[in-house]
């Protein structure tokens, strides 16, 4: 069903032909800078002038080439982006950025730096813990990324041009949470599988015209009088990055709605604000490091109970589902991924606290395996309905 | 559960040295058990390699390396019923089979209030609190402690990040470390206070100066004598350097450790001198390249070994390299210190690999041991559960056999007539686990290194000199 008018064929053609916009800019001569993760500070590379592009996986893509260079134990969605990029999805791009998130991406830094023979290739360390000295570390390193950025573009990245990068990348993410908002309503006014495209859309085009392309899609909604779904089970899904719509799309069609995430690419990413004031390195060192909640991020437990502990560290779950009056929600983990899967049993007790029914699933990036998913979704449905 | 009806057959060791581990290890954690029940000293999970031994030892904290006590449960071939457990309680088996295997114990344990049924050596003491560590790898030494709060809610953790700066061709690494180092010295600090606040005792940095100076001297003494295993023949194997990483890892800052050394050394020395070999009949050296070994599978050693293949040398658990080589500052801060040794060791190669086009630190320490110890192939092991350790490998090798070919061979060149060209070394790479042993299959692991040895075999018949 096509919920969003007219501006839909441009980001359903954005979206199938994934990062169509990013290399006609390269073609003209912008610098591309890929990137896999809500760690990367996208403001500098826009502050740099150049145009920060999500790299992408793909479920229906057998991964080949990939597996001659990377182990088969590495996460599977990030195996599914690096065997695209070995064989040339992502030859545009002029650089990439790997942060310290997970073994998977450190690990196999040298694989990417080596065996793309792309002409920028940085990482940017980021800390484990949250602390003061954390923040004075990182803001250090913050500084490394803005120089190694400044020697390749050979443009000096000034205190004003990144203030202004912060305010547009702010503004899209507020247009982001406005379009997240339209699901608030019963049945949303966007689905699911709608907003995942517009999102994934957006992450593949330089900031300003992201921020368009969201305008484009509001203002559509805002003239829907009602909507075009249907009333369904209110669904949160939980994870880390989802960019392909099929596993949300085989959600919805099985007639429920998804309203509401805290995945890498969708709110975690989307909805912590950088601060304007004050020193933007410092800002962004804050955003990046405490207001994006990743697993990766240890965070000491100080209420010396595991009840308090799991309420602080999952609070961002707990505001979504409630502020999207969510009837269920589905955890989705892809095998091999430490960080959340250390999580699993403690965010399954989460779930029970806050009386939100859960469904775990552990999947390997891959269209194959979601089909496979069907009948765990559909039991779910019935059961939550 | 049928693996572990099936008592695990004991390896060889080439040196009386390896063969004293096994009771030592046995004492050592029998030793937190007893403490536990005593309460003579307080009790800390953490995890080897962190450079923080010296700030534990100095203040009388007793170390429980529950690494350690997953790889024992691997070892003993003990391990599946609480891998079984943490799978119960929503882990994935595919995530780090030690930490499963130390989250379904710990479980089992609380729920108890008392050890589960028959645990290896005494089982695993509970802790008065928790040293994990954030490192720039390792997801799980971050996460596992976290988990294990679920069981031991009482028990707090103090997470150490210990950053250093990733390999960048373009870069020295110098022009950055020096926040590095700052950040380094928090972390550590931050350690004490914790420790501080936890045994109600205060700091004795002098005492702290004693044990990094006891630490440096070890440091060097293990270079000096894993060197001493260049001889041809080899006097000491990877099969046994996997007993003997046992006092580098969990003993360090201690005078036994020093001692233990010492004693090796020595009998490596007297082999040397008889020519006695790790093999009878050594005709290829073999570098373990990668990789923690399948723990349960040690005998593939002597296996390999039973061929003719020796392994003078390895990278996993050689974790040091020699203080006096290390370019850092010198200070009389013992804190300052152990954050320079941090960062000297895991720079340590960056200089070499940036003069050699291609190349980087992992796959340059590789060439370096390839050269110093006259390798003939390398052997890795790919274990499906750690992403730390064996994510890399790969490229590693192919990167590897692109910039590196050491071996002359003659080869038909255009004209009809043999040319000396240069070849790679051949390498191996088995597949299991540490200590999931379902993952295993001896059949298959040992027709792979059959394999191996003929080519290896084909590579020395067909040297040009």
């Amino acid at each position: 069903m096509n919920d969003t008018g007219n501006v839909m064929p441009r980001v359903e053609q954005y979206y199938k032909d994934y990062g169509l916009r990013a290399k006609e800019l390269a073609a003209q001569g912008r610098c591309v800078i890929g990137y896999v993760c809500s760690f990367v500070p996208l403001e500098l590379i826009t502050a740099a002038g150049c145009v920060p592009f999500r790299v992408r996986g793909d479920i229906h893509e057998p991964i080949t080439k990939g597996d001659t260079l990377l182990e088969t134990i590495v996460c599977p969605y990030y195996r599914s982006c690096f065997d695209l990029a070995v064989k040339g999805k992502y030859s545009f791009l002029s650089g990439t950025v790997v942060p310290h998130a997970c073994d998977s991406m450190v690990r196999s830094y040298s694989a990417w730096a080596y065996s793309l023979n792309m002409p920028y290739v940085h990482f940017v360390n980021i800390p484990s813990v949250v602390e003061a000295s954390s923040f004075e570390f990182f803001n250090e390193e913050l500084k490394t990324f803005k120089k190694s950025l400044e020697e390749f573009t050979g443009k000096e990245v000034t205190e004003d041009d990144l203030v202004k990068a912060i305010r547009l990348h702010n503004t899209l993410r507020d247009k982001v949470k406005s379009l997240y908002g339209l699901r608030k309503q019963d049945p949303p006014l966007i689905s699911g599988a709608n907003l995942t495209k517009v999102v994934t859309v957006a992450s593949s085009l330089p900031v300003d015209e992201a921020i368009a392309l969201l305008e484009d899609v509001l203002e559509q909604m805002a003239q829907r009088e009602e909507s075009p779904l249907k009333k369904g089970a209110r669904i949160l899904i939980d994870g880390a990055c989802i960019d392909n719509a099929e596993l949300i799309q085989l959600i919805e069609g099985l007639g429920a709605n998804v309203v509401a995430d805290t995945i890498c690419n969708g709110a975690r990413d989307s909805w912590p604000l950088v601060r304007v004031d004050g020193d933007p390195i410092d800002a962004l060192s804050h955003r990046y490091l405490d207001a994006v909640n990743c697993p990766k991020t240890y965070r000491e437990n100080k209420s010396g109970t595991f009840e308090g502990d799991i309420q602080a560290r999952f609070r961002d779950i707990g505001f979504m589902a409630k502020e999207f009056a969510v009837d269920g929600a589905i955890l989705y983990v892809y095998k091999y991924c430490d960080p959340f899967g250390f999580e699993v049993p403690a965010r399954k007790a989460y779930y029970e606290s806050i009386d939100v029914p859960l469904l775990y699933l552990e999947d390997l990036y891959s269209g194959g395996t979601i089909g496979q998913l069907r009948t765990r979704i559909q039991a779910f449905l019935e059961m939550i309905e | 559960m049928a693996e572990e009806q099936k008592k695990p057959k004991k390896r060889m060791t080439a040196t009386k040295a390896a063969a004293s581990i096994g009771p030592m290890v046995k004492e050592f954690i029998k030793g937190t058990v007893r403490a536990r029940e005593e309460g003579t000293q307080k009790l800390a999970y953490t995890f080897i390699v962190c450079h923080h031994e010296e700030i534990l030892r100095a203040m009388d904290v007793l170390p429980i390396w529950t690494e350690n006590f997953a790889g024992i449960c691997g070892v003993k071939r003990a391990a599946e019923r609480y891998l079984q457990r943490a799978e119960s309680l929503g882990f994935s088996r595919s995530l780090c089979t030690y930490a499963l295997c130390g989250l379904g114990f710990d479980q089992w344990r609380e729920e108890l209030g008392e050890m589960p049924p028959d645990p290896p050596w005494g089982g695993q003491a509970r802790p008065d609190f928790m040293i994990s560590s954030g490192q720039i790898l390792c997801d799980p030494r971050s996460k596992w402690y976290q988990a294990a709060q679920q069981f031991m809610p009482d028990v707090p953790v103090y997470n150490i990040d210990l950053p250093h700066p990733l390999f960048d061709p373009k870069r020295d690494h110098r022009e950055v470390w020096g926040y590095y180092h700052k950040y380094i010295v928090d972390q550590l600090r931050g350690l004490v206070s914790f420790v501080e606040e936890r045994t109600g005792k205060k700091m004795d940095y002098d005492r702290l100066r004693e044990l990094t100076d006891l630490s440096d001297r070890t440091w060097n003494l293990v270079h000096e004598t894993y060197e001493l295993r260049r001889a041809i023949p080899c006097p000491m194997g990877t099969g046994d350097a996997m007993n003997t990483m046992v006092p580098l890892c969990f003993m360090m800052a201690t005078q036994e450790a020093y001692d233990f050394y010492a004693d090796l050394k020595q009998e490596l020395e007297e082999k040397i001198a008889k020519g006695e070999g790790e093999v009878e009949n050594e005709k290829y050296r073999l570098l373990w390249g990668g990789g923690l070994p399948a723990w349960y599978a040690l005998t593939d050693f002597n296996y390999l070994n039973s061929k003719g293949a020796s392994f003078p040398a390895e990278t996993t658990y050689r974790m040091v390299v020699p203080v006096y080589e290390m370019d850092i500052p010198e200070t009389d801060d013992p804190i300052e210190h152990i954050a320079w040794k941090w960062l000297g060791y895991w720079t340590h190669w960056y200089d070499k690999a940036r003069k050699r086009p291609g190349s980087e630190p992992d796959v340059e320490r590789l060439i370096e041991y390839i050269e110093n110890y006259k390798i003939d192939g390398v052997v890795m092991h790919l274990a499906f559960s750690c992403r730390t350790w064996h994510v890399g490998l790969i490229w590693q090798l192919h990167q590897l056999a692109k910039i590196y070919k050491p071996i002359p061979v003659l080869m038909l060149g255009p004209g009809g007539n043999e040319e000396k060209a240069q070849r790679e070394l051949p390498s191996l790479i088995l597949e299991s686990d540490i200590i999931d042993i379902t993952s295993y299959s001896e059949v298959d692991t040992r027709n792979k290194i059959d394999a191996f040895i003929e080519t290896l075999e084909a590579v020395r018949q067909n040297r040009a000199n």
